[in-house]
């Protein structure tokens, strides 16, 4: 690939960012982000995007309480 | 999120007692474990009905099948793998509704291969959004609008961070479906999130 598009970019970003692509696409995908301020912009979203996610979850169970104890209890019922 | 604490000393004592079929030791277990396995199953199924009970059930194979925990294991990921296993049961039975597809959340281009707009950067970083509480619910109810098949994808690799072998079999598709299923997800997320995050939220 000597040279990509938006479109190519964008098509393999997952690829991109779990560093699956080989050294030389990795290469022509660098070079296509140093010309394109959108597909920059696009990366930095989509890296973001995932920080989220993984963020709230984290931070959800951070704050999160003990488990109700009429379900800890009704586990414990179930058993016996 | 898969449980990244490394295994308690105790915990091959707790297995045996297990085993033996001691009812301290299941009680132990479920004080233990009940409220990480709690918030699997809601983010997995997204009604606390569903999730209480997929949280019982998880406690009850557990136990019948502790006879086949592996002690090289960790009692906390076999646990969390359980109630995963329990929650997408009952994602399965639910009636399937007719999935919208996420294309018309997806990025557009024109006919050179260029984006048909311009992407723009995000104003606040992750961090400052996540420190607020209204900003993470925002968050949340940007992925809760994705297509379930998609959002559900999105909590088991990206939240619960399974292997993807290990989705792929659960959910019933395959390797490659699934990385197409996750990228879109994400890219759909992306789109939710765009109009709050240009603008900080």
């Amino acid at each position: 690939m000597s040279h990509v598009t938006c479109i190519e970019f964008i098509s393999f970003l997952d690829a991109y960012v779990a560093g699956e692509l080989d050294a030389e696409t990795r290469t022509t995908f660098d070079l296509h982000l140093i010309v394109c301020p959108s597909c920059r912009a696009y990366l930095a979203s989509y890296q973001e995007t995932i920080d989220l996610v993984r963020g709230v979850a984290e931070k959800e169970e951070e704050l999160a309480h003990d488990a109700p104890p009429e379900l800890i209890e009704a586990v414990k019922h179930v058993k016996r | 999120m898969q449980p990244v604490a490394a295994a308690r000393p105790d915990e091959r004592g707790l297995v045996d007692r297990l085993r033996a079929g001691d009812e301290r030791a299941f009680e132990e277990l479920v004080d233990n474990h009940a409220a990480p396995l709690l918030a699997v199953t809601r983010r997995i199924l997204r009604d606390e009905e569903e999730a209480r009970d997929a949280v019982q059930e998880a406690f009850v194979a557990a136990f019948r099948s502790i006879g086949d925990f592996q002690i090289e294991s960790r009692l906390s990921t076999w646990m969390h793998r359980i109630a995963v296993n329990c929650a997408l049961m009952k994602l399965r039975v639910r009636e399937r509704r007719r999935e919208q597809d996420v294309d018309e959340l997806l990025p557009h281009f024109q006919a050179d291969g260029h984006q048909q707009q311009s992407s723009v950067g995000w104003k606040e970083s992750v961090e400052d959004v996540l420190q607020r509480e209204q900003s993470r619910a925002l968050v949340r109810e940007c992925i809760d609008r994705l297509p379930e098949s998609y959002r559900v994808v999105l909590v088991l690799r990206d939240i619960e961070q399974l292997p993807p072998d290990v989705v792929a079999e659960k959910l019933q598709i395959t390797r490659d479906n699934l990385k197409v299923k996750l990228h879109r997800a994400r890219q759909a997320l992306r789109t939710l999130l765009d109009p709050h995050m240009r603008g900080a939220m």
